[in-house]
């Protein structure tokens, strides 16, 4: 049976990164009009005629714009196997896999740090209310709370949080990664200083991913609640601190783990939109400025480059479920 | 006939039509309330543009910067180009509503439709769909919108709905492959297929009112998630650029600065209003999701 469930993962694999390159490729030649019109408008917009000939001679040969639409695509398919997404076009001699490279680490890092944070404490928080909420008016008082944090997009509260705690209030740095020439090193002055402008996007993204969280695991635990082992515990007399932690809160942690594993998948997608507002230089702000400048190899080459890397994770993940969770079974048609 | 199987699984009348659906929805405080405030805040934003006419929105047409509290078209103040916030309040309400509607109309309905062809017949249609579907679910959808409104500039507003709503059917498509894969096997399909019902008839017929609750409250969902991608796209900069739309006011306000210079009120009417739909149409969903799942009621 693993092997049928083996085999289903992969080809639904391969049929994720096969329709995404080609519409990745043949996206821009569906829109009418010349396919390097982008480019001679953006030559056009910084006035420079430098090598600007040149340069469109160098895309309409790259793009073999003379040879028919099949041809282009195995030579664009041929490209993509070299690890070659092209160049941009905004910083010309730049490849568009430095700029994704520069950019992949904050955008990780960012994701990875406030996922395992607001996992953490909703899965806590959420697991205390969930089991003795009913008693406390306080821990009641946190479920709306919750709702409303789940409801907000992250976009939205990172304007909010800018305008309070960067302009109004201004303890956090507007906007960037790290301060202007301050370069990017090992010493601990640059790694608080990296620190202090990464909490605010930070905050931003644990605050309302929190709020799903907690839901999800109050609910779990309420459930929980209920099952026959727990009844078991109490009438052992086990102290109530043992029966939550020992016996409730690791059989929710389950499901709830399966939960961060699934939102890990998308965690090389970013916070796209909350990059733009911080400023932070990732792979949403990349393609953010990429859109502005017309770059459109920039944007084409990082979101095909995103797309393959969460169709990995979650094969990866797929593939070790079942090595985590026994009680999963392969089958495919069920489902 | 003493028979194991209770009667209302012989008849598939799902139990929520008993007392009459509009009736069962209109003792949902979540609901009313919020479909109430949806609907309120739609009538007000249409009545109103109305009112102001189309001046309003003209730059120019006021003293740039005002602040709230002005009178008529200038209630919430003006923008750094003199227009008037709320006459823009007024156009951007309805528009967002207009791409949630339509992308979630067209999400759901071909989701449902796929979802019941595959579920049904089974067989190689299905096998196609279920790894398309699968292609779908894995892929952030928002990345495919960049990358199709940043070549198609200046999309309009039915435009921009048709594309998102081309992107919201997968999840419904495989929920209502898995509930027509139990419901088949459920005595009240038998006993349908038994007395001679096509395919067809029993799809609309015996299926169909079971599935739609659920329907309803991912029709919500659907709503939610296209006007969470409206405001996402428009913020970085691919929205319409001829309309106004909730994100593309946040996206102007932003672009000219009114975090730095203070002109609060311009980027806080559309967030306060986006938080505000959401709220009310995630009451709905909730209130929705009680009514089709009666075990939810009073948690």
């Amino acid at each position: 049976m693993y092997w049928r469930y083996l085999a289903e993962r992969l080809i639904i694999f391969a049929a994720t990164v096969a329709i995404s390159v080609t519409v990745v490729f043949f996206a821009p030649r569906m829109v009418p009009g010349d396919p390097l019109g982008a480019v001679s408008l953006k030559l056009a917009q910084v006035g420079g005629n430098l090598g600007g000939k040149a340069l469109i001679e160098e895309y309409t040969r790259r793009f073999g714009l003379d040879k028919s639409p099949a041809e282009q695509y195995v030579a664009y398919l041929r490209q993509l196997a070299q690890g070659d997404l092209g160049y941009s076009i905004a910083v010309f001699p730049t490849t568009v896999g430095d700029l994704v490279k520069q950019a992949i680490p904050w955008s990780v890092g960012l994701l990875l740090v406030t996922t395992l944070i607001s996992w953490t404490l909703g899965s806590i928080i959420g697991g205390i209310v969930g089991w003795g909420g009913s008693r406390s008016r306080v821990l009641q008082a946190l479920f709306p709370v919750a709702l409303v944090l789940y409801t907000i997009p992250y976009y939205i509260l990172a304007i909010v949080l800018v305008f309070l705690l960067a302009f109004l209030w201004p303890v956090f740095p507007l906007s960037g990664a790290y301060s202007p020439g301050n370069p990017p090193t090992l010493s601990p002055a640059f790694i608080l200083d990296m620190l202090r402008h990464a909490i605010l996007p930070a905050l931003s993204i644990v605050l309302v991913s929190l709020g799903w969280w907690f839901l999800s695991m109050r609910s779990l635990i309420v459930s929980v609640k209920g099952e026959d082992f727990i009844t078991w515990a109490e009438a052992k007399g086990l102290p109530p601190s043992r029966i939550f932690w020992a016996y409730a809160f690791r059989n929710a942690l389950l499901p709830q783990a399966t939960g961060l594993a699934l939102s890990l998948g998308q965690i090389v997608s970013g916070a796209l939109v909350t990059e733009t507002i911080f400023g932070y230089p990732g792979l949403g702000y990349l393609i953010f400025n990429s859109i502005k400048g017309l770059d459109f190899p920039v944007i084409q080459g990082s979101i095909l480059l995103v797309i393959v890397s969460v169709a990995l994770v979650n094969l990866i993940l797929d593939l070790s479920y079942p090595l985590l969770d026994p009680r999963i079974r392969y089958g495919g048609a069920g489902r | 006939m003493a028979s194991a199987v209770p009667l209302d699984e012989l008849t598939g009348r799902p139990a929520i039509q008993s007392p009459g659906v509009v009736h069962v929805l209109l003792s949902n405080r979540k609901f009313v309330i919020g479909v109430s405030v949806v609907v309120a805040l739609l009538l007000l934003a249409l009545i109103g543009g109305q009112l102001l006419g189309p001046r309003a929105l003209r730059s120019g047409a006021f003293l740039p910067k005002q602040g709230l509290g002005g009178g008529g078209a200038l209630l919430l103040g003006s923008t750094a180009l003199g227009q008037s916030i709320l006459a823009q309040l007024f156009q951007a309400l309805p528009n967002s509503m207009l791409v949630g509607l339509m992308a979630a109309t067209i999400g759901t309905t071909v989701g449902a439709t796929l979802g019941l062809l595959s579920g049904y017949f089974g067989g190689k249609v299905d096998a196609v769909l279920r790894v398309l579907n699968d292609v779908f679910l894995a892929v952030p959808s928002l990345l495919f919108l960049i990358l199709i409104a940043s070549l198609v500039r200046g999309f309009g507003v039915p435009a921009m709905a048709v594309t998102i709503g081309c992107f919201a059917w997968a999840w419904p498509a495989r929920a209502v492959r898995a509930q027509v894969l139990s419901l088949k096997e459920r005595p009240f399909v038998q006993v349908g297929l038994l007395s001679g019902l096509s395919g067809i008839e029993i799809v609309w017929g015996e299926l169909m009112p079971h599935l739609l609750p659920w329907l309803g409250a991912n029709f919500v969902n659907a709503f939610i998630a296209a006007i969470l991608a409206e405001s996402g796209l428009s913020i970085l900069g691919l929205g319409p650029q001829q309309e106004m739309t909730l994100g593309m006011m946040i996206y102007w306000a932003l672009n000219y600065g009114a975090l730095l210079q203070n002109i609060w009120w311009w980027w806080a009417t559309p967030v306060l209003m986006l938080i505000t739909l959401f709220l009310s149409l995630y009451l709905v969903h909730l209130g929705l999701d009680e009514v089709s799942n009666p075990r939810l009621r009073g948690t």
